[in-house]
């Protein structure tokens, strides 16, 4: 089954300020779409805010997947209807075990701790990291390695990637690039990916390019417009659309 | 009988040691009960105590055990029972382990009980009411391998149950003191441990009393050249619960890891009070407490680390963390550090707060429920503690952790 994300006229503040001014993204099932950016130009709040994290406040816009509206749900329900975040800095849970989270989130438990071995085995995580508590004592590496595991047990329709490559190293990348690239062919899994480097798109090939600065996208196009930005960076985008 | 001194003072004139019961009688009554104007006392309820709520017990009454009970007692290898404070049966021993019943015991401090405890009113009512003090001797060397338990259940309305558990040289041994029972009951258990050289004792008091007990606990380590006590404490139960756990590091090396947990609901109030007292040199000891409080309930931990002059390279640390449950309760925590030696390291920590907001988004953000990520927070903030625990009682205390924590209300302050 196909499914739809899109994102229009999204504006959201954060401790007064406003980061994103109007940000527009549609996407399916089974596409990679890539949103490039430099710092502080709003990518990660757009992450932070479709999982409705504290803090962060929509001023307006709508985010509806599969006709419905993201934006009055829970956090809880939002993931629910197949959103799932990879944050750039996974929340130390201590005294909850990974098991116990997957299962809390909905998970099936049969055959739960084998299958969570295979996937951690997929993105090269040492598999006694499972039976810790959620991301407690993991180099940064490893919990973006085991928000991919969380990722292969959950399917989500919708996989965002808060800057998923960094603190990995290009091993790493490989691993976890490979593994979002079937993804999208095991079950369909529409993968956004948010990054301000191009060593992802390597292993993982775009459908679509979408450039942000200011808190919205001046920029859309194919795998092609990565080597632009490489060449000539973004400042040339930062008066494109105004 | 009327009132509570006169079931005492019957039950003192028919004891062999009456006279010595006596004199700590009479010192209990010079001090009498605390008030909320001692400092050490000043969160405890005592406006709603009175004695004469309660009687003191000729004989154990009838008990049977409670679930658990029962299955903690098919995990050890020596079950001691005692109702109401009197040791009901002393188990089969196993090879190197000896259970004995004294009248009359001294301190594990080598000074007389009424000495050593000459401050301390609860402890006083102990020595004058307790039936009989159960030691539990291990011999030197002997190395235990299943978990002593000593099942501590109150029936009556009082209980004054006095353990003292002595490892000899190079010995080792787990024991599992277990408090349940005591509905609207005055539960004083006083303890001691004697940790030979080299020897090593883990310990877990557990304390599952009733919602309405008064429970008052004292437990003292005594710990020799390099050895090591890591003691548990997890107190779930009582109306008041004070639980004051001390270890005297007496000799080099000597090591104490502490851990004492508690869970608050209702209008409970839990006051845990710990003192590390170093007094020789490179002694460790590391405590950790935490605690949540629910509903409208209240706790105090005050804890002081004492490192004697003389007492080099020790290594003393006390952290205490707090959970709000509810905009009602409340949580106050108070470390002391006495130092009076220079090369020592010493660190003290303390929070107070409710569930951290961005863990409990972060399981959201998975498809967890805010109340079963919650629930999964709480059970994590214990389960953190219960990691020490040996690994054939983990699963079982875990899930009687677990049954107490389903039942707590959650609301954000």
């Amino acid at each position: 089954m196909s499914s739809t994300l899109v994102i229009e006229g999204l504006r959201v503040e954060v401790a007064g300020k406003e980061v994103l001014k109007g940000f527009d993204l549609s996407m399916k099932s089974g596409e990679v779409h890539v949103i490039m950016g430099p710092n502080g130009s709003g990518k990660s709040t757009l992450a932070h805010a479709l999982s409705g994290r504290p803090g962060y406040k929509v001023l307006g816009g709508s985010v509806v997947l599969d006709g419905v509206g993201l934006l009055a749900l829970s956090p809880t329900e939002r993931a629910r209807h197949g959103l799932f975040l990879a944050m750039q800095h996974p929340m130390e849970v201590p005294g909850v075990r990974p098991i116990d989270l997957l299962i809390a989130a909905g998970a099936d438990a049969t055959n739960l701790r084998q299958r969570m071995s295979d996937e951690a085995e997929r993105v090269e995580l040492r598999t006694e990291v499972l039976d810790r508590f959620v991301n407690v004592d993991l180099s940064g590496g490893e919990r973006k390695r085991a928000e991919m595991v969380q990722l292969g047990i959950l399917r989500p329709k919708f996989a965002m990637l808060d800057e998923i490559d960094s603190g990995l190293d290009v091993d790493a990348l490989g691993a976890v690039a490979r593994r979002l690239s079937s993804a999208t062919t095991e079950w369909n899994c529409g993968v956004l990916a948010i990054t301000h480097f191009r060593r992802l798109l390597q292993e993982l090939t775009p459908t679509k390019i979408h450039v942000m600065t200011d808190g919205r996208v001046v920029a859309t196009d194919g795998p092609e417009l990565s080597e632009i930005l490489e060449r000539d960076g973004y400042e040339p985008f930062r008066h494109a659309k105004s | 009988m009327n009132t509570f001194a006169d079931s005492a003072l019957s039950f003192i004139s028919e004891r062999p040691d009456a006279q010595d019961r006596r004199r700590a009688w009479s010192s209990f009554e010079e001090a009498g009960l605390p008030t909320t104007s001692d400092e050490v006392w000043r969160y405890a309820p005592l406006n709603d105590l009175s004695l004469d709520a309660f009687t003191v017990n000729s004989f154990p009454n009838e008990h049977t055990d409670s679930e658990f009970a029962s299955r903690l007692c098919e995990r050890a290898g020596l079950v001691v029972r005692v109702v109401d404070g009197f040791c009901v049966d002393a188990g089969s021993t196993p090879d190197g382990v000896r259970v004995e019943l004294v009248e009359n015991a001294s301190s594990l401090s080598g000074t007389s009980m009424l000495k050593r405890y000459e401050s301390d009113t609860f402890a006083l009512l102990n020595k004058a009411l307790t039936p009989a003090t159960t030691v539990v001797s291990i011999g030197d060397g002997v190395n235990v391998e299943k978990p002593i338990v000593i099942v501590n259940s109150t029936s009556g309305s009082s209980s004054f149950s006095s353990t003292q558990i002595k490892l000899g040289r190079s010995s080792s041994a787990t024991v599992v003191e277990y408090f349940e029972g005591g509905a609207d009951a005055l539960v004083a258990p006083l303890s001691e441990y004697e940790i030979g050289d080299n020897a090593s004792l883990q310990l877990i008091t557990y304390q599952r009393l009733s919602q309405s007990a008064w429970h008052v606990a004292r437990t003292t380590g005594f710990l020799h050249r390099d050895a090591r006590l890591r003691q548990a404490v997890i107190g779930i139960g009582g109306h008041y619960n004070r639980s004051r756990n001390d270890a005297e590091m007496l000799d080099l090396g000597a090591e104490n890891e502490l851990r004492t947990t508690f869970l608050g609901s209702g209008s409970q109030v839990h006051d845990f009070r710990t003192h590390q007292f170093h007094m020789a040199p490179r002694t460790r000891s590391t405590l950790l407490s935490k605690g949540a409080v629910a509903d409208e309930s209240r706790s105090v931990y005050t804890g002081l680390i004492e490192i004697e002059k003389g007492a080099k390279r020790t290594d003393a640390r006390q952290t205490n963390h707090n959970l709000l449950l509810s905009p009602h309760a409340h949580a106050d925590s108070v470390p002391n550090l006495d130092i009076r030696e220079n090369d020592v390291v010493c660190a003290h920590a303390s929070s107070v707060g409710p569930l951290d907001e961005l863990q409990r988004w972060y399981l959201e953000s998975r498809g967890v429920t805010r109340s079963d990520a919650e629930r999964l927070m709480i059970q994590g903030f214990f389960y953190e503690m219960l990691t020490a625990l040996p690994h054939e009682l983990a699963a079982l205390v875990e899930q009687d952790v677990t049954s107490a924590l389903a039942l707590v209300n959650v609301v954000a302050p």
